[in-house]
């Protein structure tokens, strides 16, 4: 975990996340992208960070397993004929 | 090399979804048999990603998913703040994956509640196994549903930071959203945000 940062690349990290979620203004997003410009392992830092955002928003999105969802579907029908009818 | 910002959900994707959800609350207490279907189906979706990527117990899904239906319909009937119910749901299905675990006889001593994590020598939570097995078709489910290689970094967490990415990243929780449901301040989810995420990223790298 410990990169072996000096003071440019310490910064760049410390803002890092700010900067994933759109957090900061122009001219400290200008300068984590100078940086990276310059810097190779931060921009791949950058770039991997972005990547393992994204597939956690993506399974995050993705739909439950068809048999799980069917069980819960068959949930739902139990319980509302059970309990007290609500209006269609 | 140049770098751009990701598409960022948050926070706007996130008020969207929170007043979505409000919505369908709303319209489910009004009697709205269709909405409550819907939202029935959302609570019992999130007590299965809550069960199987924060808690690591594929055993306990259904069972949690149970717990998330049942108290979902009754809170519904007596809901008096609408933009309250997600962060209700959340707590509420992380108390269950909780309780659940609690009730099991013979617990093994590696399992760790999500709050505490190990704690390793800085101070920081350290990674804690979870339990994997399950039932060989549930696992072929989960192989299908969430990559493998997602499900073993995330494993690599600690469970307070796993359960933070969860929340903000996947499930699009805003940050006080977030705050409300682990009981920390925003500053703090923030900051296991950033730790979490590059700990994830390390652990993807290994797998």
């Amino acid at each position: 975990m410990n990169m072996d940062v000096n003071p440019e690349c310490g910064a760049m990290l410390a803002g890092i996340s700010a900067y994933l979620d759109g957090d900061l203004d122009a001219t400290a997003c200008d300068a984590i992208e100078r940086h990276c410009r310059d810097c190779s392992r931060c921009a791949t830092l950058v770039d991997g960070l972005r990547e393992t955002i994204g597939l956690c928003r993506e399974a995050g999105s993705a739909p439950l397993p068809e048999p799980v969802r069917q069980r819960a579907k068959a949930s739902i029908e139990r319980l509302l004929a059970c309990e007290n009818p609500i209006r269609s | 090399m140049s770098v751009t910002k990701l598409e960022n959900p948050n926070p706007s994707a996130s008020e969207t979804d929170r007043a979505g959800y409000a919505r369908l609350v709303t319209a489910a207490a009004g009697g709205d048999r269709d909405a409550m279907e819907r939202l029935l189906m959302r609570a019992q979706e999130v007590a299965y990603r809550f069960s199987l990527l924060v808690c690591g117990h594929p055993q306990d899904a259904e069972d949690v998913m149970q717990d998330a239906l049942l108290k979902t319909y009754r809170y519904v009937s007596r809901i008096k703040e609408p933009e309250a119910f997600r962060t209700w749901l959340y707590t509420t299905v992380q108390n269950a994956c909780r309780m659940k675990r609690r009730r099991h006889v013979g617990e093994p001593a590696h399992l760790t509640s999500i709050e505490q994590g190990a704690t390793g020598g800085d101070g920081e939570p350290g990674p804690v196994e979870v339990e994997g097995h399950s039932r060989p078709a549930d696992q072929l489910l989960i192989d299908s549903w969430v990559s493998g290689r997602l499900r073993q970094a995330l494993k690599a967490l600690p469970p307070s930071y796993r359960m933070i990415v969860v929340l903000r990243e996947m499930e699009g929780l805003s940050t006080r959203e977030v705050a409300n449901v682990a009981g920390i301040s925003e500053a703090n989810v923030k900051t296991r945000l950033h730790r979490a995420r590059v700990m994830l990223r390390h652990a993807m790298e290994g797998v």
